[in-house]
């Protein structure tokens, strides 16, 4: 037992009294944080990382903080976007009085699904990467480097956290939802050709051009986006890499087995339709096409 | 990281080092933890939570849940070396105000 202990039990430090305390190690990252928080970029920003958010009272909290302390240790110019799809339980509320002003609010009054809150988040993102992470941080903010890497250096478009490649660490995921994603990976492989072992895991990165590209297209509202945004990928000749990410299964979530296998099979025969009447062609192709270059 | 726990009595004082992240799954393990310090007679109990890297709001309730009750019998739960997230957490949930921080922890360690 250290004195420093023994000396607390005489009950002589209060909440009122004790002023934080901080680790030397600690100041310079505590410090970028509060710059961050407190200094507009003024220009646009290096790194965005989109958060979805529907009804997260209880989760985003802990995740804004996990994720800007992490950040910002990173890279001195980034956003933090939460795009909120419709909650009704004040999340945006307690989003926006923190007054973090590097931090953006997207709403949306109705909610239109986890696809249409990632779209609305990317499209108002200014970065030249952009990362799109869950609001329940099963996938650690920590491991943004491994993704950030390989699009950095120009060896992909898209860099794809994955539960099913070598060297994935994953923890909790119950049995039930292991049997359901095998099942749909190998709907997926069989359907569309992709041999992403996991479409479906919610931290992925983007370059900007690849970002503007997919997004401008896609039109999945629902969970099933992420699968849509690969398949795109795919059609557009982008370069997508799975990385090995740590996940831990998050509780609160709210998949349900049989009602959203059930939506992922008729959102497969949405991206089969929109493939057809030609909806997935590259904007940048089109434009292109009508400039005559 | 799964979490680690570690707790030691010394006296009417209490040390417990927790690392990894300190999640729902994670919570009842440390609630137990501290709760049996509580009932063994420990006033003030010493939390390192340096090695932390995540703590997420049922985390944060157990937290306040046993600082409220070793505050009713006269002792405190004190945070001992929260990590940079934990640090940023407390603040952004306003309960850095609601608990005491100090910087030195306890001599047991986890995970050596």
């Amino acid at each position: 037992m250290s004195a420093a202990v023994n000396r607390l039990d005489g009950g002589e430090v209060s909440a009122e009294t004790a002023p934080p305390v901080y680790l030397p190690s600690q100041l310079d990252q505590l410090e970028r944080y509060r710059q961050w928080a407190t200094t507009p970029l003024k220009v646009d920003p290096v790194l965005s990382v989109v958060i979805p958010a529907y009804n997260e009272t209880q989760r985003i909290l802990p995740t804004i903080g996990a994720v800007v302390s992490h950040v910002c240790s990173l890279e001195p110019s980034w956003e933090l976007i939460i795009s909120d799809d419709g909650s009704s339980d004040g999340t945006r509320r307690i989003v926006r009085e923190l007054g973090l002003v590097n931090l953006k609010v997207i709403e949306t009054p109705t909610n239109t699904g986890k696809g249409g809150a990632v779209r609305r988040g990317v499209q108002a993102a200014r970065g030249e990467f952009i990362l799109f992470a869950d609001a329940d941080q099963a996938t650690p903010i920590e491991q943004l480097e491994l993704l950030l890497g390989p699009v950095k250096t120009g060896e992909a478009d898209i860099a794809v956290g994955s539960r099913r490649a070598g060297g994935a660490d994953v923890r909790g995921r119950s049995l039930g939802r292991r049997i359901l994603s095998d099942g749909l990976r190998r709907l997926v492989k069989l359907g569309f050709g992709l041999s992403h072992g996991d479409t479906q895991c919610g931290f992925k990165l983007f370059s900007r051009d690849a970002a503007e590209r997919l997004f401008a297209v896609q039109r999945i509202d629902g969970f099933s986006f992420d699968l849509e945004l690969l398949y795109i990928a795919s059609r557009l000749g982008l370069r997508v890499v799975d990385v090995p990410v740590r996940w831990f299964d998050s509780p609160g979530s709210t998949v349900n087995g049989g009602r959203d296998t059930l939506l992922f099979l008729v959102d497969l025969g949405r991206i089969r339709l929109n493939e057809a009447l030609g909806r997935y062609r590259d904007p940048g192709h089109c434009r292109r096409n009508r400039e005559g270059t | 990281m799964h979490l680690e726990i570690q707790s030691e009595r010394n006296g009417s004082g209490g040390s417990v080092v927790v690392a990894g992240r300190f999640d729902a799954h994670e919570s009842e393990p440390v609630l137990t933890s501290l709760t049996a310090l509580l009932a063994d007679g420990v006033l003030t109990i010493g939390l390192d939570l340096s090695r932390v890297d995540f703590i997420d709001s049922t985390g944060l309730a157990v937290l306040t849940r046993v600082m409220k009750r070793a505050r009713e019998s006269g002792g405190d739960l004190v945070l001992v070396a929260p990590s940079t997230p934990v640090r940023v957490i407390l603040e952004l949930t306003a309960l850095d105000k609601a608990f005491v921080v100090s910087e030195v922890g306890p001599d047991i360690a986890v995970g050596h």
